[in-house]
């Protein structure tokens, strides 16, 4: 077993593991995040994206012990106290999600890819999921709520 | 059209209540379950597709540290009940059985057969048990393929059954079938296959059992599609009274078609926590349920078509295989559905149909969204087939022989009446939208450039749930039942056996409880997921929009009328002047007389009224379904393939649908678009794979490949004006029909593309390997 201490959603978290334990793991059974959610274990859905020191990352694929030091955003701690952050509100009046197992990965990556891309369009949003997989909704509903999201944004950004 | 009272809410698409909880990471999904003193399971699964199990050595497995014990397949034939799949036993149609125990004890008949279930203290360590369990196999000669299960020399996967034929070839006709085919202009004959794929929900299966000695009662946090129908597994294959079984659900991540019953994986981890007294957690990996969970739509089809020259399809004789798998579950079922709704909604005079089911050494044939699906792939491209040998427009065949609306309506021979079908107004609007002259000369342009675009198309009905009936439904999708409630918060509840997994229920019935009764949407809850509390119920078939949202209707109104007659009481005036809006109780016209409906129903439970006065506040409502409906429409698409790298683009895709009156038309255009995208994998990427071994290659996300975002276009839909059958319930099912129709509407579209190659197509799975084999074998032939 293996002494961690590890920062996530802003609290410092320590932490007992073994060194085979991948982080989207120790997130969920050690921390009870269970927003991060797992669906293949081998990096493709994007289920489990949350983002470390900045960047969007498949946590089934990195282990406990390498986020040692660093910054890791979950989806909880995406909206303060309870109220949704702009991206969900947008997702959530666009009707983007059904069974909502992706949601959490797509709400990580789409989060990501807006704070580094604010102007993105929609080819460039499609390319940027197109690592996550969903089932149930054909994507398009996604991609609207992103664009809303970025529309929005881009609105306040005018008014400012 | 229906006859809400206010319909504030109904047809629009209010957001859902569901997602504040799903977008913040809130939801609770099966694997979010934890409870004091759980403990995870993982199987050891058979590595070998057929073979006899000699011996099984879990003596390393229980010294591991942290590995509480290991349940072999012959420890839990000793505490459990042998017997069929609970979906089969609830539905199957009777027929020979396959005896088989729990998990594997004299025999593994698939790879990834669960042979023993290991419990530790994390499914870290259960795996490391996994490893440690010897397992000695003599290998059999493995039954992979539909046609050596014919083979009455291949060895029998089940020694019960004697050969690998469950389904013996059963024939049935419609109409003068000798008569149509010999008098027919033309025959053609074609053979058709589909693919094995699946179902591949985002989220596995899972659960959650814990025993309690103490009161005998077993609680499995499930991930179902029907409380109750787990519940009725579980308590069949466990040997206990029903009562003495509660399921608990929560959010699901998906299933269609896939989470319904109890698996065998399920019902040992029930086991093992009864044998353990401490909560037991399975959660299945992406390889146990791509290999493992079950697997849906290999089925060949030998097809006759009798044709008249100007493109009559007179009548279809077709001779079905469907590949069962190694442990039946929905592939015997699947054959009559498909023979029922093979006329689709044409004017077939006559159909002959003959089915076999077959067993074989891989995975369960499970129900995927649309089990019977393939009648429509096989009908639609025989279409196209027949056009071209004919000299015929796709639409125009089509056209020809689409049944007119009439009164009284055209039955399928198949027995059906086609009550309110629009596939002809669906077929037109679709190629209005468009605009197949023009895109015609564009293909032409193209093609002189050395590009290959083509066109498809592709109409289908469903019955969601289909029309009224001479006998009412019965069985499990059958009546449609739900309680209500007025509580003394004013809220009022809606207890239903609906177990949703992305159709949004929580949504849609309060949509239209809350019009029906006259509260504000956000005073309405549904409860879903307990089966002590929720009524009989199943979500599946595409049947909640009528049955579920008939009931909430019915039921509402019967509450509001029980309601008033209360306050009529209470106020001192007669039911008839008083109304209910906005949560309120009041004499019409007389706004000062208002009172809100929570107040009402503290008044009735304060006590204080004479017993003749009814203060229960609650109704149980069923519903038969009212007329019913079909839902159906047509579907479009352009397609580009590239003939040197055989990929192909899916340029646009247009949907004309007719689902009936729409409570939530975003929750209907989601459905639609995911069941398009499903199709769209099921062409151009998914499939799941054996080897001639019956090795299974498609274990991961590597080599079962599912759409992106980058393979889904932007999908146009229309809704049509559909004919309201019903008083008031006129929504229909909309779940299946893109999963349905998208499969053929891809097909003839890539087919079309590919016509300067001469190829013709009788598959549905069309990778860019095999679309390059196709131009190359059309080269040569």
């Amino acid at each position: 077993m293996v002494d961690i201490t590890v920062r996530v959603n802003g609290a410092t978290h320590a932490g007992s593991v073994e060194a085979r334990t991948t982080l989207s793991d120790f997130l969920r059974d050690d921390l009870d995040l269970t927003g991060t959610h797992v669906g293949c274990e081998h990096g493709v859905c994007g289920a489990c994206t949350v983002i470390v020191d900045g960047r969007a990352v498949r946590s089934c694929l990195m282990l406990a012990v390498q986020a040692v030091g660093s910054e890791v955003t979950t989806v909880e701690g995406l909206a303060s106290d309870g109220a949704l952050g702009a991206l969900q509100q947008a997702m959530w009046d666009s009707h983007s999600f059904q069974c909502g197992f992706c949601t959490p990965g797509f709400v990580m990556q789409a989060s990501a890819l807006l704070g580094g891309h604010p102007e993105a369009g929609e080819q460039e949003i499609r390319e940027a999921l197109s690592g996550n997989i969903c089932r149930c909704t054909g994507y398009q509903s996604i991609i609207d709520g992103v664009l809303l999201a970025a529309r929005r944004s881009r609105e306040d950004r005018a008014q400012q | 059209m229906t006859q809400i009272a206010a319909e504030r809410y109904t047809g629009t698409s209010i957001k859902r209540s569901e997602d504040p909880r799903i977008l913040t990471g809130r939801g609770c999904y099966i694997a979010d379950v934890k409870l004091p003193g759980m403990l995870h399971a993982a199987f050891v699964r058979s590595p070998l597709a057929h073979a006899r199990v000699l011996a099984v050595d879990a003596s390393a497995a229980r010294a591991l540290p942290g590995v509480v014990a290991v349940f072999t397949g012959a420890d839990l034939e000793a505490v459990t009940i042998p017997g069929p799949d609970p979906l089969l036993a609830l539905m199957g149609g009777g027929g020979p059985m396959p005896e088989y125990t729990l998990l594997g004890t004299d025999k593994v008949r698939f790879v990834g057969d669960p042979v023993a279930v290991v419990v530790a203290e994390s499914r870290y360590l259960a795996e490391d048990g996994c490893e440690l369990v010897e397992v000695d196999y003599e290998d059999l000669p493995p039954v992979v393929s539909a046609a050596f299960a014919l083979d009455a020399g291949s060895p029998p996967v089940f020694a019960n059954l004697g050969d690998n034929i469950i389904g013996p070839p059963k024939r049935s006709e419609f109409g003068d079938v000798a008569g149509t085919f010999a008098g027919a202009d033309r025959v053609a004959e074609f053979h058709i296959d589909v693919h094995r794929h699946q179902n591949v929900p985002m989220e596995g299966r899972g659960c959650v059992a814990s025993h309690d000695a103490d009161s005998g009662i077993m609680t499995v946090y499930a991930a179902t599609q029907s409380v109750h129908v787990t519940r009725m597994g579980v308590a069949m294959r466990l040997g206990m009274e029903p009562d003495k079984v509660r399921v608990l659900a929560g959010d699901i991540g998906g299933s269609f078609g896939l989470k319904i019953g109890a698996s065998r994986e399920e019902l040992a981890v029930a086991a093992a926590s009864r044998s353990l007294g401490r909560p037991v957690k399975w959660i299945e990996d992406r390889s146990e349920n791509l290999t493992a969970s079950g697997q849906a739509r290999e089925e060949s089809f030998d097809v006759r078509a009798a044709v008249g020259n100007d493109g009559d399809l007179l009548g279809l004789d077709v001779q079905m295989v469907i590949d069962t798998g190694a442990y039946p579950v929905m592939g015997t079922m699947v054959p009559a559905i498909m023979e029922m709704m093979l006329p689709g909604p044409y004017k077939l005079a006559a159909l002959g149909f003959e089915s076999t089911a077959v067993i074989t050494n891989k995975a369960s044939y499970v129900a995927y969204r649309g089990p019977w699906a393939s009648e429509t792939f096989v009908r639609e491209r025989v279409l196209d087939l027949l056009a071209k040998d004919l000299g015929l427009d796709p639409l125009e065949i089509r056209l020809r022989n689409v049944a007119p609306r009439t009164n009284p309506p055209f039955s399928m021979i198949t027995g059906r009446p086609l009550v309110g079908v629009t596939s002809k107004e669906s077929l037109e609007r679709v190629a209005q939208i468009v605009d197949i002259p023009a895109f015609r000369c564009r293909q032409a342009e193209e093609r002189a450039r050395g590009r290959y675009l083509g066109i498809g198309l592709a109409t289908f009905i469903e019955a969601a749930p289909g029309p009224r009936s001479p006998e009412p439904p019965s069985g499990p999708m059958g009546m449609e039942h739900m309680r209500l409630r007025l509580a003394e918060d004013g809220i009022v509840t809606l207890f239903t056996g609906q177990m949703p997994h992305g159709q949004s229920h929580q949504t849609t019935l309060a949509q239209i409880a809350a019009d029906e009764f006259g509260v504000p949407f956000e005073q309405v809850r549904v409860v879903i997921g307990d089966s002590d509390v929720v009524p009989f119920g199943l979500t599946g078939g595409s049947r909640s929009a009528t049955m579920t949202g008939g009931v909430a209707l019915h039921g509402a109104r019967q509450l509001r009328a029980k309601v008033l007659d209360f306050a009529a009481v209470l106020i001192e005036a007669s039911s008839r002047d008083l109304e209910i809006t906005d949560g309120q109780v009041l004499v019409r016209g007389d706004p000062d007389s208002a009172i809100r409906v929570g107040e009402v129903a503290r008044q009735a439970a304060s006590g204080r009224f004479d017993a003749d006065v009814d203060t229960s506040l609650e109704v149980e409502a069923s519903f038969d379904g009212g007329e019913g409906g079909w839902s159906g429409g047509s579907h479009c698409a352009i397609v580009e393939v590239d003939a040197e790298t055989g990929i192909v683009k899916v340029e646009r895709y247009v949907a004309a649908e007719d689902c009936g009156a729409l409570i939530n038309p975003a929750v209907v255009e989601g459905q639609i678009r995911g069941g398009i995208a499903q199709g769209i994998g099921a062409v151009l990427l998914e499939r799941s794979a054996y080897d001639q071994d019956g090795n299974f290659q498609s274990a991961t996300f590597m080599d079962y490949l599912l759409p992106t975002a980058c393979d889904v276009p932007r999908i146009e839909l229309e809704h049509l004006e559909t004919v309201p059958l019903d008083a008031d319930v006129n929504f229909r099912g909309v779940g299946e029909g893109g999963m349905i129709v998208a499969p053929p509407t891809l097909v003839n579209a890539i087919e079309d593309a590919l016509t300067p190659f001469g190829v013709r197509i009788y598959e549905q799975h069309l990778p860019p390997a095999r679309i390059l084999e196709l131009i190359a074998e059309a080269d040569a032939g």
